[in-house]
């Protein structure tokens, strides 16, 4: 059961980041990832800083660019069912839809989406690992089959996001607000890879929140789609996915954004698979080239092996659907 | 630890409540100040119990809690709408499925005191009296259910379901029903019971 | 429900089944009016409205919260128990240990193996060490998280295959084998060997399965003086009641146990745990009631499992189809204490097909591990996962269509009991034949063949075949039915109704014998205090067990309603019977009188009938059987499976109400489709021996979206006039057991990867498609 803590919910921006100064104060805006965490007592919590009251950062709303700023209180239903990102920028309606359950989805906000902590079972579980300030990754040698291929180094998490890997793909940046003021920085480079630092999942300082996520218009004949592969058909996180942005000139792919789920500690941008099909026709040998491509960097623990598989299954998957326009996914 | 219970009219929508109560009191929340905070919001301190109002199948309710006390919790034992269930409380179950504004939610994955606002809608609040919902009539009648314990939720998600989609397809109930688990595996059941409450919701049986 | 004649008999002129004289048995029913058609349950209305008051939400006055601190270590001696700080946090009303006099008690984990209730050696993860009770769970916690234990922590040792290694660390000074190696032999195994065409060997392993069901173990406890009342989510009041008795040495008669609604045990819920006891002992102290629930975490490490399963099978064959040999061992473990961690493994192997020559041998050892507990159809589903595989390969090695091949080899008596016992009925080859027939079976595998590979999407059928060893029922069982003056009825048994809709059967029982409507039923059950005994409900028994029971319950209200009709119709017993709302005269119809104007009942007010269970037919073995068959697609680039279709053809004696039989095939199939596919439970083995996976995201059910869209269930109707007076079978677990191979059989006609471990899902899957990709 959880522990206690203050709480409070302010009814301003301004007021939540005075509250947010507070020492050990968490954040909370759909609640359905911070409860979890403090029912596990991965961390504490002196003080709950509620957003949920902060109406202006909910809903959808057009730019005048034709672009979209999705407020971070935005439910993952309302974004997965938002007519404009259905038709634009349909892997983020799809990466949407995919994550845990309808009650969830109804719940659970995209700020908190992108903002939330990794599944790793230790990290979970009572074991004071490397990421929680401990000495040691328990992943390493351990039951690591739902851990990375990709960017390890140290802490083997897997980004858990399904709405990240398709908002990277589509080039979406977050609108980030502290005492400071106001930062945009993309998503892309919102999550921070164990690399550079294995005790924090993203950018943020304690005391910012992120208030929109914004994505650019779509360039025309944009086709996205989000593909995610899960031991359970409902209800669970990505063994390994992909979310695809893609362009094509005469039948030849003009640009493409690649990124992973389910496979590194960050929505994991594949360059490789990106270069091998640019300026091609996605037939079946540039296809299989660039499932090769995506893999090859791959370092599998002892028990994810099969990702490497599963990965070159999906992006073989979604490139062929690309090129005949079906829908994937 | 309920002290007052003022009946009110099972017609009050939750924008009805809005306006009696102000949007800023629908959330606010009475009781003690910390120092420090702003006029726009009270600071629940952990050792105190805090007043809070939950408007639940049309009554309100006020209520004394602990802030981390969830919503399940305070339904459960402090209400005793022992009709929402707990199974996991970790959001991995749907036995504490309720309607928040008509959308399922998990009652668990919820703190009581952000449920205020909200018209908390649990599976008394289907019946009619003495009367089941049609929800309720088809899964009895489907049989959509071994020790029922998951039916509660169960029976809340489907009518979350059928509000928002009247007319929803096998794919679009399997989807719907997916954020409740049933050990004793009475899907099938299920399936069919949704669908049926769904054709005479709309009267067409 | 009005209370007039209307209300009460269901149809006036009906014919009501013959009563027998006393002491007489009688006559299989014929034509059933209630018995056999689809009736929704009889407490679906509390259920559906939230009126059932299941254990967990009862609340008393006063009522306290219980936790337990429980060992985070799968193998450690406690030092010091700490409870100085606890003691002190608001709300917290009682902490009890190991130095708490009135926790001074012995729990049996076997009746040979007692242990402190707060043992100083903690042989697995979860194990007790403190308890408390405070106002509120959230306090309970708290003080939980405060009290200060220092731990020894020692070597372990979870993963069964290495139990036996010399360098393992003992669970127990003795060892870590729970006993010698179990073997059993008939025929000649090497010479069955030599006599077949086809030989072929394969390891197994099915997964450590967790129950879970949905409602979580504990129970509410409190006292009144000496009288020790418990409302537990349980599948048997009465082993509640004795073993708490036996652990607190209380007599029986002070500790009543009630049970009426419980939400699902699937065998985890046959005995009480320690909680209860704690419960109990908290409640003693504090002087108030007690509400001890686990949370989700806690039933996942100290409330059973199906224990993982090491197989090897060989198997011999004739070129027609007649199996020579069988060969098969098994290496299991119950956990840390004596849970029958290979029990019936080897059962189908040893009974389901005919083959003269079998020997098997199973190996229980013990692991620091949470102790098993018997989870529907003990070891049968590990044990079909092998044969029903094998099967399978064999007809493909031989060339025979797997359906032909186990038609071969049905048995008519059972094998591996002494003497050959014969089935009282088997609908084994009914199953095969009509179930392959309704599912399409050769025609599908036709379709299938003849069919162009669909991008990576792959189809695929497959089936296996079952017995359950039990289901027959058994005494004891009385019943208890009290026929109230104006014809409605009062059952009183003391049996569980665990979901599988024991009640709604019952009442239909009371309803064809008495024709009334199941309505004016009212059911008593499941309360030691006031109900009639009954062994616990599972082993698929409880309908064969009570429903007889019952069944002459009823006769023996009508018998006497045929003694006060005689007297008042100046008649002779063996001249009337019941026709209706009345007793008729069988000569004269003008003689009659209905049952509310008996003059005899509306004296007494009520009749009372008693009926106890009957003795099995002797030399003959009582069991049920079923054939599931399945479709399946895969995607063999990712390695993910839909299973489409799924058939359960079952042969359980009389089905007695369709529609509660139906839904115990299709969650027998889910639950069956939740081993061979989503659920395992993850030690961190090389690590810390912990569970990792100790929640319902990690360790997965089957959703709405993991199951077949398309069910069919295809009861084969055989009722056993031997095995019962109802002709009743058991059907709870037979529904489960060969669900997990079916898959495996339909996955490798799907993309001809044979997967011998559980579950089959991407994870393992993929891995195998890209080691050996082949095309189906
Ligand atoms: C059982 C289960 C299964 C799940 N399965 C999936 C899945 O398959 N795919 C998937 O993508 N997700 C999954 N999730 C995660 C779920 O989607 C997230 O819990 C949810 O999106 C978080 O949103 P929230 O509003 O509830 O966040 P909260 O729980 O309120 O917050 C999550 C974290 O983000 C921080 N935070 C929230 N909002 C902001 C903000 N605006 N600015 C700064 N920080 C913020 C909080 O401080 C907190 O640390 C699952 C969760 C559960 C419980
Ligand atoms: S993978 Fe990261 S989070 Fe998991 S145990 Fe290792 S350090 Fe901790
Ligand atoms: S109790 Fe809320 S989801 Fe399980
Ligand atoms: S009916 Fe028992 S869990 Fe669903």
């Amino acid at each position: 059961m959880l522990s206690n803590f203050a709480y409070v919910q302010p009814q301003s921006l301004k007021a939540a980041l005075k509250q947010l100064e507070t020492p050990e104060a968490r954040l909370h805006a759909g609640g359905t990832d911070l409860l979890g965490c403090l029912r596990e007592g991965i961390f504490g919590a002196k003080k709950i800083v509620s957003i949920s009251g902060l109406n202006a950062f909910k809903g959808v709303r057009e730019t005048s660019n034709g672009g979209l700023r999705i407020g971070a209180l935005t439910t993952i239903t309302q974004v997965e069912r938002h007519p404009a990102i259905r038709s634009r920028f349909r892997a983020l309606s799809q990466g949407a839809g995919e994550v845990a359950s309808p009650q969830l989805r109804n719940q659970g906000t995209i700020g908190g989406n992108i903002c939330q902590k990794p599944r790793c079972w230790y990290y979970r579980g009572e074991f004071h690992c490397l990421r929680k300030g401990g000495e040691r990754c328990y992943a390493v040698g351990g039951e690591n089959q739902y851990h990375c291929i990709f960017g390890g180094e140290n802490c083997f998490i897997v980004h858990p996001s399904d709405t990240a890997p398709p908002l990277v793909a589509l080039e979406a940046v977050v609108r980030i607000v502290g005492p400071q003021g106001t930062r945009s920085v993309p998503v892309s480079r919102f999550h921070v890879p164990p690399s550079e630092d294995f005790r924090q999942e993203t950018v943020l300082a304690p005391d910012e929140m992120v208030t929109e996520i914004i994505l650019p218009p779509a360039p025309s004949g944009l086709r996205s789609s989000y593909r995610k592969v899960r031991a359970r058909r409902a209800w669970d996180f990505s063994l390994a996915g992909m979310a695809l942005a893609i362009t094509f000139k005469d039948n030849t792919v003009q640009k493409a954004r690649v990124v992973f789920s389910g496979v590194a500690p960050v929505p994991w941008r594949s360059k490789e698979v990106e270069v091998a099909i640019t300026g091609r026709r996605l037939d079946k040998e540039t296809v299989a080239r660039a499932a090769d491509a995506a893999v090859r960097e791959a370092e599998p623990m002892e028990k994810n092996g099969y990702k490497i598989s599963l990965l070159r299954g999906v992006v073989e998957e979604e490139l062929l659907a690309a090129q005949s326009g079906e829908s994937p996914g | 630890m309920e002290f007052d219970e003022t009946k009110i009219k099972m017609s009050v929508t939750r924008r009805g409540f809005l306006t009696t109560m102000g949007v800023g009191a629908a959330v606010a929340v009475t009781g003690r100040y910390a120092s420090g905070a702003s006029s726009d919001e009270t600071v629940m301190l952990p050792e105190e119990m805090a007043k809070i109002r939950l408007h639940v199948n049309g009554r309100v309710h006020r209520l004394l809690v602990e802030p981390r006390w969830t919503l399940l919790f305070v339904l459960r034992e402090k209400l005793g709408l022992t009709g929402t269930k707990v199974g996991c409380e970790r959001g991995e179950c749907g036995a504490c499925t309720v309607l928040m504004d008509n959308i399922p939610r998990y009652a668990c994955m919820t703190l009581a005191v952000e449920a205020q606002g909200f018209e908390i809608t649990t599976l008394e609040g289907l019946m009619k009296g003495e009367d089941l919902g049609r929800v309720q009539e088809a899964f009895l009648e489907h049989d959509a259910f071994q020790c029922g314990y998951c039916t509660p939720g169960q029976i809340m998600a489907a009518e979350g379901l059928l509000k928002d989609d009247p007319e929803p397809s096998p794919d679009a109930i399997r989807r719907g029903m997916s954020g409740n688990l049933c050990r004793c595996g009475a899907y099938t059941h299920i399936f069919e019971a949704v669908d049926e409450a769904g054709k005479r919701k709309r009267g067409k049986s | 429900m009005k209370n007039e004649e209307k209300g009460i008999y269901f149809a006036e002129g009906l014919a009501v089944p013959e009563t027998p004289e006393p002491g007489k048995d009688p006559k299989p029913w014929k034509e059933t009016n209630v018995v056999g058609k689809s009736r929704p349950r009889v407490d679906g209305y509390e259920r559906v409205s939230g009126s059932a008051m299941y254990p967990s939400d009862y609340s008393l006055p006063h009522m306290l919260f219980g936790a337990v601190l429980r060992c985070p270590y799968p193998n450690a001696k406690i030092k010091r128990v700490d409870t100085r700080k606890a003691e002190q946090m608001p709300g917290v009303r009682a902490i009890i240990s190991a130095a708490t006099p009135e926790a001074r008690v012995l729990w049996p984990y076997t009746p040979h193996m007692k242990v402190e209730l707060f043992d100083s050696h903690c042989r697995f993860e979860g194990e007790a060490v403190a308890a408390v009770a405070a106002e509120t769970p959230y306090q309970a916690s708290d003080a939980v998280r405060a009290i200060d234990v220092t731990y020894e922590v020692l070597p372990f040792v979870t993963d069964e295959r290495k139990a036996m290694l010399s360098d393992a660390p003992k669970v127990h000074p003795a060892g870590n084998r729970v006993g010698p190696t179990e073997h059993y032999s008939r025929g000649d195994v090497a010479k069955g060997f030599e006599e077949a065409d086809v030989v072929l060997e394969e390891s197994y392993r099915t997964e450590c399965e967790i129950h879970t069901p949905m409602e979580l173990h504990g129970c509410l406890a409190y006292w009144d003086g000496d009288l020790l009342n418990i409302h537990e989510s349980t599948q048997g009041v009465y082993a509640v009641q004795s073993k708490v008795a036996e652990v607190l040495d209380l007599p029986l008669s002070k500790v009543r146990v009630m049970g009426r609604y419980m939400g699902g045990g699937f065998g985890s819920k046959l005995q009480p745990g320690k909680y209860t006891v704690i419960a109990a002992i908290l409640a003693k102290i504090t002087g108030c009631p007690v509400k001890l629930f686990l949370t989700r975490e806690e039933t996942y490490l100290c409330t059973g499992n199906r224990p993982a399963s090491n197989m090897k099978l060989k198997a011999g064959v004739t070129k027609d189809g007649r199996l020579t040999a069988l060969d098969f061992s098994v290496v299991g473990s119950g956990g840390a204490y004596p849970a029958g961690g290979t029990l019936l493994v080897d059962w189908l192997v040893k009974d389901l097909y005919l083959c003269p020559n079998v020997r098997t041998a199973a190996t229980d050892v013990y692991t620091n591990a949470g102790p098993a507990r018997p989870f529907r159809a003990p070891g049968h589903p590990q044990g079909a996962w092998a044969l029903e595989q094998m099967m399978d390969a064999l007809a493909k090695a031989i060339d025979m269509d797997p359906v032909a091949l186990r038609l071969k080899n049905i048995p008519s008596y059972s094998q591996a009991r002494k003497g050959n016992p014969p089935y009282t009925t088997t609908g084994l080859a009914a199953c095969l034949k009509e179930g392959a027939k309704a599912f399409g079976w050769e025609k599908r595998r036709k379709e299938i063949a003849a069919e162009k590979p669909n991008g990576s999407l792959r189809r695929g059928v497959g089936m296996a075949a079952c017995l359950w060893v039990a289901g027959g029922g058994r005494p004891p069982s009385t019943i208890i039915l009290k026929l109230f003056s104006d014809g409605s009825v009062n059952l009183n048994m003391g049996a569980s109704d665990i979901g599988t809709g024991t009640k709604t059967v019952m009442a239909m029982v009371v309803a064809e014998e008495l024709n009334v409507h199941t309505d004016v039923i009212q059911i008593e059950h499941a309360d030691t205090g006031t109900t009639q005994f009954a062994t616990p409900s599972g082993g698929s028994k409880t309908v064969p067990t009570e429903a007889p029971a019952v069944r002459r319950a009823a006769i023996h209200v009508k018998q006497q309603l045929l003694e006060m009709a005689a007297e008042q119709l100046k008649a002779d017993v063996s001249d009337l019977r019941f026709k209706g709302n009345a007793i008729v005269h069988g000569n004269d119809d003008a003689k009659k009188v209905t049952i509310k104007d008996l003059k005899g009942l509306k004296k007494r007010g009520v009749v009372v009938g008693v009926g106890y269970r009957g003795p099995n037919p002797e030399g003959k073995v009582v069991n049920p059987f079923g054939v599931q068959f399945c479709e399946v697609e895969m995607d063999i680039r990712t390695g993910e499976i839909r299973i489409v279709d799924f058939l359960g053809a079952n042969e359980s004696g009389r089905v007695m109400d369709r529609l509660t039989f139906d839904n115990q095939v299709f969650g027998g199939i889910t639950m069956g489709i939740g081993l061979g596919m989503t659920e395992v439970r993850v030690l961190d083995e090389g690590g810390s021996g912990k569970m990792l996976n100790k929640n319902w995201h990690d360790y997965k059910l089957p959703t709405a979206l993991d199951v077949s869209p398309r069910m069919t269930s295809f009861p084969i109707e055989l009722p056993d006039p031997e095995a019962n007076i109802t002709g009743a079978k058991g059907l709870g677990e037979p529904v489960t057991i060969p669900t997990a191979a079916a898959i495996a059989n339909a996955v490798y006609h799907a993309c001809g990867v044979r997967m011998t471990e559980t579950p089959i899902n991407p994870t393992r899957l993929g891995v195998m498609l890209s080691d050996r990709p082949k095309e189906a």
